[in-house]
């Protein structure tokens, strides 16, 4: 590790494109599954060595908090991995990339940067939450104290990812609250 | 002990704690309003001024700046023309104008425009847009009379004068419990800060947290195991906090049962931080400040800013347009204490 510099060492990071392929696969599948059993069609995985060391999907309606989305269910994971085989998170971390099939939102992205997450690859925009660039740009704006920033690889099959979130948001999700009338 | 320090210590009471509370506001809120350049002249006939501001308008029509008053009363008090009106912008002159020497021809000679009872163009600067708040107002006025709808809660929030004795009394209440907790977590070794999560209807605690990162968890900052908490009392929650004795919640029972008034409350469960204030000792951070949209809290109080804070400081998610929740940030209660945990 001595010596190299940031970005000589994300760029050794930086997925081929036959990894991304794979990788996106999976999280397309996850996020189709999701689609399927009524959840928000997100899927994310986590990748260090080869290995795939966390996995999510939002959880924000059994936790009844809204904070468990997808990356942030397959961050645990990774601490819970690195914990399992007494690794530095901070080192494991530095060396994982994220697969996802929507842009991380502001929080997200801001998880990502605390953990020194160097890459994430993403599949379509994320016009309402997006940090990575679409609302604000977390993942490259100056933030000394925010961890890392990290490099974005974007648009991999995005029209099927937007495809897959308009069909469960027109499912109309009965969990969200009704536009306030009262005040 | 010293004159000095003998004030000082006395000025750390109530007063000086809840003094300077303010609101977060938005850049358009808090920034100088832009200006633009315009031509005015003098009305040296006044009994010309209606025909010649609604030919001025006809010609000139200003669009998207109707706060600005045509019209105004000559600064200078002892001018021979007691009013002046606006031109046009220097934007919409049909020819460049090399900035001096502009006679009212150049300005209206192509349009036949009877401009008689109107004196020679100066330049002025009219604010672009509507000041929305009053320190806006009293800037932009200085420059050109623009009309003002007054939203006088911010007006008194920029003055301090928001909140009575009785409700600054129950912020401080509130922000030394979290001022407490976060000292809780600094002695197992945490970074100190402190939150807590505050039903303002029924005035009860509803999670109280401090920082958790430290030991086995990089993300679990004050906010985040506070909106946790909350999740716990919901019936919820995602993580186990029992290492952490000052880490705590009221279930939703409790707080139902402690507080018989919110009967129409209790047909629908509330949704997650809904309705709810949280205080917390330091500004949150991004992923704490989104989490606090995601979880649709109500108002946000803190103590200090965070350089890296997003709301006031390097953000302002409260009050980001693209975003479907936006909430009220107030800033500098008990900024002593809290600043002083941040030293720590
Ligand atoms: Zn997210
Ligand atoms: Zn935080």
């Amino acid at each position: 590790m001595q010596g190299e510099n940031d970005s000589g060492q994300t760029d050794f990071l930086q997925p081929s494109d036959s990894e991304i392929h794979a990788w996106m696969s999976k999280a397309f599948d996850m996020a189709s599954d999701a689609l399927e059993n009524g959840e928000v069609p997100v899927g994310c995985l986590m990748v260090y060595n080869n290995e795939i060391i966390g996995k999510g999907r939002n959880e924000v309606n059994e936790t009844k908090n809204a904070t468990r989305h997808a990356e942030m269910v397959a961050l645990d994971q990774v601490l819970d991995w690195c914990h399992c085989r007494e690794k530095d998170p901070k080192v494991v971390c530095g060396q994982t990339v994220l697969y996802v099939t929507v842009e991380p939102c502001i929080m997200c992205a801001a998880a990502l940067r605390l953990l020194h997450i160097p890459f994430v690859v993403y599949g379509c925009r994320n016009e309402r939450f997006g940090g990575c660039g679409s609302v604000l740009d977390v993942s490259s704006d100056d933030l000394p104290h925010t961890g890392t920033s990290f490099k974005c690889i974007s648009g991999y099959r995005a029209e099927e990812a937007v495809e897959m979130l308009k069909t469960f948001y027109k499912q109309e999700n009965p969990n969200a609250p009704k536009p306030k009338v009262r005040k | 002990m010293e004159p000095q320090a003998k004030r000082k210590k006395e000025m750390d009471g109530f007063d000086v704690e809840c003094w300077n509370i303010l609101p977060v506001l938005s850049d358009e809120q808090s920034q100088d309003t832009e200006l633009l350049s315009a031509y005015a002249a003098p009305i040296i006939e006044k009994k010309q001024t209606s025909r010649l501001m609604k030919e001025l308008s006809l010609v000139y029509p200003l669009p998207g700046l109707h706060h600005i008053k045509r019209v105004r009363a000559s600064n200078d008090k002892s001018s021979s023309h007691p009013l002046e009106v606006i031109v046009c912008l220097v934007r919409d002159m049909q020819e460049a104008t090399n900035g001096k020497g502009v006679a009212l021809a150049d300005l209206l000679g192509s349009q036949s425009f009877d401009f008689s009872g109107l004196g020679e163009p100066f330049l002025v600067k009219i604010p672009a847009t509507p000041p929305l708040t009053r320190p806006q107002f009293e800037k932009a006025r200085k420059h050109w009379p623009t009309s003002f709808h007054e939203d006088k809660l911010i007006t008194s929030a920029l003055r301090g004068q928001l909140f009575t004795a009785a409700q600054k009394a129950k912020i401080l209440e509130y922000m030394t419990v979290a001022v407490q907790a976060a000292k809780s977590g600094q002695e197992m070794g945490m970074n100190t800060v402190g939150a807590v999560i505050v039903d303002p209807e029924s005035e009860q605690i509803v999670a109280v947290s401090h920082d958790c990162k430290n030991s086995s968890h990089p993300l679990h900052h004050a906010v985040m195991v506070c909106i946790d908490l909350v999740a716990y009392g919901q019936g919820g929650g995602a993580y186990n906090y029992d290492k952490y004795p000052a880490c705590q919640f009221s279930s939703q029972e409790s707080l139902r049962n402690s507080f018989k008034a919110v009967s129409a409350k209790e047909s629908s469960q509330p949704y997650i931080c809904t309705g709810y204030d949280l205080y917390v000792t330091r500004e949150p951070c991004v992923m704490c400040a989104m989490a606090l949209v995601h979880s649709r809290i109500n108002r946000v109080f803190y103590g200090t800013a965070f350089a890296d804070g997003a709301l006031g400081t390097k953000y302002k998610i409260h009050c980001e347009k693209d975003l479907n929740h936006r909430f009220e940030v107030f800033k500098g209660v008990m900024l002593n204490t809290c600043e002083a945990l941040c030293k720590k």
